[in-house]
């Protein structure tokens, strides 16, 4: 610790303290235009000079570390004289086109000028121009660099933290331009954190290019509804209509950043095709209705049914206490036990999984999880699935000795700050993990013991076609670290198998006194919450005890055998995710009476004989918990169009129709009853995100919710996963595209413009071998499915494996699976 | 394009690095040369994937030195001027004037007859010799315009 005075205050701080963020705990602001505390320090911009007694030149506080008994000045009339200075050389070639920038109203460079500025600029000179037209660099991204301050924040945080890296400071000096390779258009993540980041107008948003002034938006602070990271977000509306989404700095574990869905997916909600009426099917057709006759309807068609003949599938996006109501709804007023959150994965898959990851036992913080010695990263996609997940990781362990061990069939951007990869089998999770655990045995085994175990090892390397070598180093970066986090993909649910080399190699970890954190890490925004309020045929609320019930698959069993004789989809869109053709569809044609609440006209919703219109995010009140176990609030910034109603008065209202006292009325009243019947969300509080996390930074550890009082989850074994005997060349996963989550974000007009149509990616080797080239349309056929889609190549993907993402309409990658089938072969012919 | 030469030539200097994007001078340097003096956009691309790194880190480097031409092409004869601080207290704006005046060209221009390139450039490290200048690969110090003159003749 080092004592220092700052503008006369005396304060302690800790050694190699920066003077800026010394000064900032002294209560002093010093103004930074290039200071971003998540990126490299580089002193560029050097608006934050402060005055240090003894020294004769200023220097830059944001790089300057403080030393004990240093006396600095932040506010002397030299370092005023100074700040004006370098305002008033920025301005010397700055654009001053404010009247037409977007940026005009909320940007830095404004407001330091506001305030510390020159009152008169000395240069008359003609200002230096980069280019005289705005250009475009991306779908999303369009350029001013006459705007530019050089902070260079937009080409660090594209390296640092995106790890794109395809942003480049060219030139020097004043001439120096942050751009791309010749400026052209970017093949990059479109995630847009090079807008957030930019103090001005440099870069900024195409979609909501002068669309709207700052001053005239209104905004809430939300929580993304796409994959279940849970990144804070403001959203901002004009009239009605959403405008835009943006992070914030020090705000949420993502602070300022987000990925591209999270930034430009957000207009899903303004998309006309919204159902804005309730729609009751009669003679055939659906036809809109009021909402009492809608509810009234419900209530005649169910009233007098069996409990156990009436199904529930609610998404994984409602809020928790929607979910919390609707299986309260179907348990406790209806009697049904059947009751799901997902039509991809099966009941018994999540209970394993929320055993093994440990769900049970209370939050897990990302950032514990970064604090370990070693992170082994499998079962998931994290660049495409968990994009700001990989942004930690990356930025984390740049900063720290840490080994970081990527298991995975697919290469992905993360692999570059990977100390290890496994490129191992699709669906051989297991077999990763057993040999790992085989491995960590190995020196305790005695001698007779050794054979077998040699034979299981190789039968286990076999199956995941990862070499010897590359696991007995990672059992040894393992037996030598003393702190472990395992984060754990939906892989694990789409191949359950894996669920229990999980729970071995955790529980063996654990038995050899290391500290084991496990992180699920999930894809819609609030399937853990789903799963914590109850709505699983397999548990209730908190993971307790409760009438076991039938799941998707179970309910559609029954629909098609006639014995279902009513099913509830809340948001779900069963049909275009269910494995198989048409297998679903079928199923819930025979369902007798099929309410579909949603806010678009899904596959499923077509087939209802009651369509309720339900909200968006953005429309409602509630909590969300993300993969972490973090509960974090979500509020409303618009009204749902039309006649659509938030999910949660739907619900409560066929709930009245049957029972006058059903509720709680309003959802902080929901919460509250859910503070009292699950003891783990005891503390939640709507309060948690409103401060600002200075204390303890991004990581709000009173968010995250308590360990459960007995879950009733067990780590259960699987079959392997088989995998089609056709012959075809390829081995067909799936999961979700960087642009899309689920199927909402193929209603986002601006996600669209990023990719539209449905691409296959294989490993580069594989094109080659081919003939086939990136960018490239090619037939992908499947055993009971082929459709026509653009090829992408990915350099390091293992050879014989074709990822189609599950998002799109156009090549819906269900059909490629069979129920009850074995994972999918497919070929991939050039369309001629 | 690269040709095999050069490409082996960039091989051969990765051998005095620890990292591969270290060599990413000594790529430019061999491209430029082979390309008579200036790098072109293809050029950067494959010296970026030789070394493993984004086209645009290529470009940030060869673009903060004034020695890198990029896109520009150049006279056989490529009169560099230093105007730093030592030139230009030694007369280096003069010298430029100078050179303008005979070739008939402004400063980042080339003679229509493709003969020589004049630009002015960042210290070459030879201030005690100031004002000075770089042809090509050579250096031509405590200039003067009788010297200049002489030199222009000189200049085929």
């Amino acid at each position: 610790m080092v004592t220092v005075k700052i503008n006369g205050k005396e304060i302690t701080v800790e050694d190699n303290t920066l003077i800026l963020d010394a000064a900032r705990d002294a209560g002093y602001e010093i103004p930074t235009f290039c200071y971003q505390a998540d990126l490299m320090g580089i002193g560029s911009c050097r608006m934050c000079l402060v005055e240090i007694e003894g020294q004769k030149k200023l220097q830059p506080s944001c790089v300057t570390p403080v030393l004990h008994g240093m006396s600095i000045n932040t506010d002397s009339g030299t370092v005023q004289t100074a700040r004006a200075g370098v305002l008033e050389f920025l301005l010397a070639n700055h654009a001053m086109d404010c009247p037409v920038c977007d940026k005009g109203g909320e940007c830095e460079l404004q407001d330091m000028v506001h305030k510390h500025g020159p009152h008169k600029g000395r240069h008359a000179e003609p200002k230096f121009k980069f280019h005289d037209k705005d250009y475009v660099l991306s779908p999303v991204i369009i350029k001013n660099s006459n705007r530019c301050v050089q902070c260079m924040k937009c080409v660090r945080v594209c390296r640092e933290v995106v790890g794109q890296n395809v942003l480049g400071a060219l030139g020097r000096g004043d001439h120096q331009e942050p751009t791309s390779f010749f400026r052209a258009f970017m093949n990059c993540e479109m995630d847009g954190n090079c807008i957030e980041v930019c103090p001005v107008g440099c870069f900024m948003r195409l979609p909501y290019r002068y669309k709207s002034r700052p001053w005239d938006l209104k905004s809430s602070d939300t929580i993304c509804p796409y994959c279940a990271t849970g990144c804070r977000m403001v959203i901002e509306e004009r009239a009605g209509t959403l405008m835009r989404a943006k992070a914030q700095l020090g705000v949420g574990l993502n602070s300022e950043t987000l990925c591209a869905r999270g930034r430009f997916g957000q207009d899903f909600v303004n998309n006309p095709e919204r159902i804005n009426q309730p729609l009751v099917r009669r003679y055939g057709k659906l036809e809109p209705v009021t909402w009492e006759e809608a509810i009234s309807h419900i209530k005649e068609n169910l009233t007098a049914l069996d409990g156990d003949k009436i199904g529930g599938i609610a998404s994984p996006r409602l809020t928790n206490e929607e979910l919390y109501l609707f299986q309260k709804l179907m348990r406790e007023v209806l009697g049904s036990p059947n009751i799901d959150s997902s039509s991809r994965f099966s009941p018994d898959a999540v209970e394993g999984f929320v055993a093994a990851t440990g769900m049970g036992e209370g939050g897990v913080s990302v950032y514990d999880c970064m604090e370990a010695d070693t992170v082994l990263i499998i079962g998931t996609h994290l660049s495409d699935e968990n994009p700001v997940i990989d942004y930690i990781v990356r930025r984390i362990s740049a900063s720290r000795r840490m080994n970081v061990i990527i298991a995975s069939p697919r290469a992905m951007k993360l692999d570059s700050s990977a100390n290890i990869v496994l490129r191992h089998n699709v669906a051989s999770e297991n077999a990763v993990l057993t040999s790992l655990v085989i491995g960590l045995n190995e020196g305790k085994l005695a001698d007779t013991l050794k054979g077998m175990h040699e034979a299981q090892l190789d039968a286990n390397l076999k199956a995941s076609g990862v070499s010897a070598d590359l696991i007995s180093t990672v059992v040894n970066r393992l037996a030598a670290s003393s702190s472990i986090a395992i984060i754990a993909g939906t892989d694990f649910l789409r191949y359950p198998e894996g669920i229990s080399g999980l729970g071995l190699l955790k529980d063996l970890l654990k038995s050899r006194g290391k500290k084991v954190t496990v992180m699920p890490v999930l894809d819609r925004a609030n399937q853990r919450g789903a799963w914590e309020m109850g709505v699983h045929p397999g548990f209730g609320p908190g993971y307790s005890e409760t009438r076991k019930g039938l799941g998707t698959e179970g309910m559609l069993d029954a629909a098609m055998k006639g014995e279902l004789e009513a099913l509830y989809v809340v948001g779900s869109d069963v049909a275009s995710m269910y494995p198989g053709d048409d297998f679903a569809r079928t199923a819930l044609s025979k369902v007798g009476f099929l309410i579909v609440q949603d806010m678009f006209m899904t596959e499923t919703a077509r087939q209802a004989h009651v369509v309720l219109p339900g909200a968006a995010h953005a429309e409602k009140d509630g909590t969300y918990t993300n993969q972490e176990g973090r509960a974090q609030v979500i509020k409303k910034l618009l009204t749902a169009p039309g006649r659509a109603k938030q999910d949660i008065n739907i619900i409560r209202a066929i709930g009245e129709s049957f029972d006058r006292s059903f509720g709680p009325k309003h959802f902080a009243l929901v919460l509250d009853e859910i503070r009292k019947e699950v003891p783990s969300y005891a503390d939640v509080s709507l309060s948690f995100n409103n401060k600002r996390n200075t204390d303890n930074k991004l990581d709000n550890r009173g968010a995250l919710v308590k360990a459960a009082a007995a879950p009733a989850v067990k780590v259960k074994s699987f079959n392997p996963a088989s995998v089609e005997t056709s012959g075809a060349r390829f081995i067909l996963t799936t999961g979700n595209h960087l642009f899309h989550s689920g199927r909402s974000s193929m209603k986002s007009e601006t996600l669209l413009g990023l990719l539209k149509g449905a691409v296959v990616e294989i490993s580069e080797e594989d094109a080659a071998s081919l003939g086939l080239k990136s960018g490239e349309k090619v037939r992908v056929k499947g055993a009971n499915f082929e459709a026509q889609m653009t090829l992408l190549t990915k350099k390091g993907t293992k050879s014989g494996v074709a990822f189609i993402a599950e998002n799109f309409d156009d090549a819906p990658v269900n059909r490629y699976f069979r129920r009850g089938g074995g994972i999918p072969r497919v070929d991939i012919i050039k369309t001629i | 394009m690269l040709s095999e030469q050069a490409k082996q030539e960039i091989l051969a200097s990765l051998k005095k690095y620890h990292d591969k994007r270290s060599a990413v001078m000594d790529a430019v340097r061999i491209a430029q040369k082979e390309n008579g003096g200036h790098v072109v956009k293809r050029d950067m691309e494959e010296i970026a994937e030789i070394l493993e790194m984004q086209p645009v880190e290529v470009n940030a480097a060869a673009a903060f030195y004034t020695m890198y031409r990029i896109d520009k092409p150049v006279g056989r004869h490529h009169i560099q001027v230093c105007r730093n601080i030592s030139c230009s207290l030694m007369g280096a704006e003069h010298i430029i004037k100078h050179l303008e005046r005979s070739l008939g060209i402004k400063t980042g221009e080339t003679t229509t007859d493709h003969r020589i390139t004049l630009s002015t450039v960042e210290c070459l490290g030879s201030c005690g010799t100031a004002p000075m200048m770089q042809v090509n690969d050579e250096y031509y110090e405590n200039l003067t315009e009788a010297k200049i003159d002489e030199l222009l003749k000189k200049m085929a």
